[in-house]
């Protein structure tokens, strides 16, 4: 064997690298010997060959990058995270940039974040029982199209003839029970079921059990399941609690079930109480059909579906219609989904709140994309010099994105503490103002939500800045002096300004209407004068006061003592105050007339002497009910009218059917009076007095001095008469009035603020991309002073430069504010969701703003100095 | 960069290549000289050992190869081999150049 030639290896190794050295001069030798075994001297000519080959073009050498981990590392994540390093590093050496980009996105990622867990919990998160999509709840239609209480009657004939349902339960308003025998005075919260309720609800108890259908009558009502919270305030968790007593209502009830926490749902008014004790009704009362005081829960079987159900209730209703013309004639039945229930109308003003604070954050993301163009641009050498090196456009497209993005990110993490700071602060806030408003918290829902948004904002900010940014030209950018100072990119952020000014109007203008709304609504005409007047709600126990005559004593020594405490000007009782429970509809039957063919139902309300001139209700015809009065009727303008026709009421007699049919004689008429709600109009109404009051009602108490400073000597005056007497609900007719606008104060707030939001960011735009195009054109600016340009000149100049745009914007905002104006229009009451004269004020404080926004760069512009600005060239 | 994923694009050298390797790679001798037989054996073309050193380290950088060294051995002159072995990247780069042949040709 030969070896091989030494000086084509010794050249070999003089000329390749020590990296390939090893490698190709052993393969070489390998080679050579394979060969040099047929002929030698082939071989040697082959080994001259590649040499030569070899020592012509070398394998290239490239510096090596540092080992990332174990393996050679994704050169894409290497660039990722060199790209990270980059932006870190260029973030650190302007901070004051970075907090300013960082906390505009905190500020438009966390309202969003925010929103979004209302929204998720509200409308997104199931109900916390099992397969709540098959739970629905029941109603009858009113001949009038409406969902209504049930009747015990229709209730047990559903019940009975229903084949679409797995089961059906019915349970009452939630109703105050005196908790009696611990020496004070405590209400509890009680909800009356039928057996199988808890069954149908698939709520299962975590200790004892649920009632059974024996215990379902009045033989055997004694008996109470608990409520978690129930058993922890009073039995301390104590899980021996199964058999012993409680007292309710001074009777002793048997416990024998205790509910888990997560039974508790305080959306729901059923699973809401502190505890359950069975409805029992009596046979009697079962088969009444006129009253209508329950409420119906079900669950679908398996296979069957809304509309199936829904059909195969029109057809029993239809039959019972037949069976009993005279209570259930063209009254219907509706099945509507739980969750739709629960939520009600909640959806749209959620709905429509998320679109708006989306809104935000796209100006956000225009004022921050601005404020990164700006900072591109002026990084266009450093780019350029990139670039010149050999870094493609995607290269530095990605560069600029990754450095948003960071922002983005940084500003999402902030905006989700924001979030989560704001729903801890305002969790007793939101209670009682949206529905299931316990259980929003932040999820894994919500937090991929805000990791969804921050990426979006991040893009949508970073891409067109980045994108402009890469197509800039290297020679003009790296030409010193040159136009490196001029304005660039002037279109683009004239458009910026349009979308945010345009996105401003539209959130003012909702706002603009859902205040008008919320002011129409809180000081419209309610019928009665809701300023110093206190209630407060008193419950008897029915075993202290069995009889009419001893109610009646209570409640007359009562408001006797409230008379005659100091300030007090006149109280009286009401058995459902307005605007807060759904009282008592009937028809009338008159003395004296013919039936009426479509007789429709008036609310009727259980008083005594002294309400009508607490509440401030004009009496307008006749008198007032007075003391001596048995058995008598006030009717209110439109109920007069409504039954009596042209013909005066007074003096006539009417009975009420389903309150003790007597014969009852009006006195008076007085005026007409929002019962329901403050969104609908007054309600016709008719008053009655009778000597045999209900167990409950609610004192209504007019004062001379602030109604909340009598609240403690009335509730004295009623624990005079009891000591053990329950007193609830203690607040002023003017709360009870904000009560019921709760909603739409709340969304009037949230839009108010985020238009506000909206409007400084658009000021903040404007003045900063004037800012910027007034520097690049003070070289020019400069120029026409020194040719004599008036200060005039040059303000005009500047204002129309960012006037322009703001105007425009308003323009497109006019069409987009005119087109969302169908969203709105469901949600504001007594004003117009495309009112011109609140889009004039909008248009008009839009302009003021832009103006003021534009005044500064132009007084800037005023003071350049032109020997300076020429110098400086 | 790190938004793209695409798998590269092979030349004609480089298909000869990562073929060698792939058919050498199961013996465990995916290395430059037995590479250069096998691709003059079968295709033909005397290529020079820098060459195929030069292309071997292109597709490593590209992600389509991982190598090791071996031990010195004496019939080598006591120098080390350098082995070869195709990533999945590489596979799938080799399989789309493979379609795109047979798709082109296909009822020619």
């Amino acid at each position: 064997m030969t070896d091989p030639p030494r000086l084509a290896i010794w050249l070999l190794t003089r000329r390749l690298s020590p990296e390939w050295r090893d490698f190709i001069v052993g393969d070489l030798e390998e080679e050579f010997a394979t060969r040099s075994g047929d002929s030698p001297l082939a071989a040697r000519a082959w080994l001259w060959w590649q040499t030569m080959r070899c020592l012509a073009a070398p394998p290239p050498v490239y510096p090596k990058p540092l080992p990332l981990g174990s393996s050679q590392g994704d050169s894409r994540m290497r660039t990722l995270f060199a790209d990270l390093r980059y932006a870190f590093r260029v973030m650190s050496r302007t901070p004051s940039f970075a907090v300013a980009v960082v906390s505009v996105l905190a500020l438009g990622i966390g309202a969003n974040t925010t929103i979004f867990s209302i929204v998720n919990a509200v409308l997104l998160r199931p109900l916390p029982f099992e397969e709540t999509e098959r739970l629905v709840r029941i109603f009858t239609r009113t001949p009038g199209g409406r969902p209504f209480e049930l009747s015990p009657g229709k209730f047990y004939d559903w019940q009975r003839d229903a084949q679409s349902f797995e089961g059906m339960a019915t349970y009452r308003g939630l109703r105050e029970f005196a908790l009696t025998g611990t020496g004070t005075a405590r209400t509890v919260s009680v909800t009356p079921v039928s057996a199988g309720f808890f069954e149908i609800v698939r709520a299962r108890p975590a200790l004892g059990r649920v009632f059974r259908e024996e215990e379902d009558t009045p033989g055997g009502k004694y008996v109470v399941v608990l409520s978690d919270r129930f058993w922890r305030a009073e039995f301390g968790g104590n899980p021996e609690v199964i058999g012993h007593t409680v007292e309710l209502n001074d009777e002793a009830y048997t416990i024998v079930g205790v509910m888990p926490g997560s039974a508790s749902v305080a959306s729901w008014s059923a699973m809401a109480s502190d505890v359950w004790v069975p409805l029992a009704l009596s046979d009697e009362q079962r088969a009444a059909r006129g009253n209508h005081y329950l409420h119906g829960v079900a669950r679908l079987n398996r296979d069957v579906e809304l509309a199936q159900a829904q059909a195969e209730m029109d057809a029993i209703s239809a039959r019972l219609a037949r069976e009993f013309p005279k209570s259930d004639d063209r009254w219907g039945a509706v099945v509507i989904p739980m969750h739709e229930e629960v939520v009600a109308d909640s959806r749209t003003m959620l709905l429509m709140l998320l679109g708006a604070v989306g809104l935000v954050l796209l100006i956000a993301c225009a004022n921050v994309g601005n404020l990164l163009f700006t900072r591109a641009l002026s990084r266009r050498r450093e780019i350029a010099i990139r670039s010149a090196l050999g870094a493609g456009r995607g290269r530095v497209f990605q560069q600029l994105l990754t450095e948003a993005l960071l922002l983005a990110g940084a500003g999402g993490a902030l905006g989700l503490l924001l979030a989560y700071g704001t729903l801890t602060s305002a969790s007793t806030l939101l209670a009682g103002q949206v529905p299931r408003a316990e259980e929003i918290s932040i999820d894994g829902r919500v937090l991929l939500f805000a990791v969804g948004v921050s990426i979006l904002t991040g893009m949508l900010a970073g891409t067109l800045p980045a994108v402009r940014a890469g197509r800039a030209d290297l020679n003009d950018a790296l030409k010193e002096g040159g136009c490196s100072d001029g304005a660039i990119g002037v279109g683009t952020r004239r458009l910026l300004i349009v979308c945010e000014v345009a996105l401003s109007l539209v959130l003012l203008m909702g706002a603009g209407v859902m205040i008008q709304s919320l002011l129409a609504l809180r000081h419209g005409d309610t019928g009665f004068d809701p300023n110093n007047v206190l209630t407060m709600d008193v419950r008897l126990v029915d075993t202290r006061y069995p009889t009419p005559a001893q109610r009646s004593s209570f409640f007359d020594a009562a408001l006797q003592r409230i008379r005659a405490l100091p300030g007090v000007e006149a109280a009286g009782t009401i058995d459902d105050l307005p605007l807060v429970d759904d009282g008592s509809s009937q028809t009338l039957d008159l003395e004296g007339y013919p039936p009426q063919r479509d007789p429709v139902a008036v609310q009727v309300r259980q008083i005594t002497p002294g309400y009508v001139r607490a509440m401030g209700i004009p009496v307008l015809r006749g008198r007032d009910i007075v003391e001596n009065d048995a058995e008598v009727l006030l009717v209110s303008a439109d109920a007069a009218k409504l039954y009596w026709g042209a013909d005066d009421p007074i003096g006539r007699r009417a009975t009420l059917p389903f309150s003790k049919t007597v014969l009852r004689r009006v006195v008076g008429i007085v005026g007409d009076v929002k019962q329901r709600n403050l969104i609908e109009a007054t309600t016709p109404t008719v008053y009655f007095y009778t000597r045999e009051p209900y167990g409950s009602a609610t004192f209504v108490i007019r004062t001379a001095v602030p109604p909340a400073t009598r609240a403690q000597p009335a509730v004295a005056a009623i624990r005079a008469i009891d000591p053990e007497q329950p007193v609830g609900d203690i607040r002023t007719m003017v709360q009870v009035v904000d009560g019921g606008l709760t909603s739409q104060r709340l969304s009037a707030l949230l839009l108010g603020v985020f238009a506000g939001v909206a409007l400084l960011l658009a000021a903040v735009g404007i003045y900063s991309v004037l800012s910027y195009i007034v520097r690049g054109r003070r070289h020019e600016i400069g120029i026409r002073t020194a040719l004599g340009a008036r200060p005039a000149d040059v303000l005009r100049l500047v204002i129309v430069e960012g006037m322009s745009p703001a105007l425009v914007g308003i323009a497109a905002g006019t069409i987009a504010a005119l087109a969302s104006a169908t969203v709105m229009e469901g949600l504001v009451f007594g004003v117009s969701a495309s009112d011109p004269l609140t889009l004039a004020a909008v248009a008009a404080t839009l302009a003021v703003v832009a103006l003021m926004a534009s005044l500064v760069p132009a007084y800037r512009a005023l003071r350049l100095d032109p020997v300076k600005v020429l110098r400086a060239e | 960069m790190w938004f793209k994923g695409r798998t590269p694009v092979l030349g004609d050298f480089e298909q000869l290549v990562l073929l060698a390797v792939l058919r050498l790679e199961l013996q465990e001798s995916a290395y430059g000289a037995a590479l250069r037989q096998e691709i003059h054996t079968r295709s033909g073309r005397d290529v020079s050992i820098n060459a195929v050193y030069t292309t071997l380290d292109r597709l490593e950088t590209k992600g389509l190869l991982r190598s090791w060294v071996g031990d010195p051995t004496p019939q080598r002159g006591g120098r080390r081999r350098k082995f070869y072995a195709l990533r999945p990247a590489g596979v799938a780069a080799l399989r789309q150049a493979y379609r795109a042949f047979t798709a082109m040709a296909d009822g020619l």
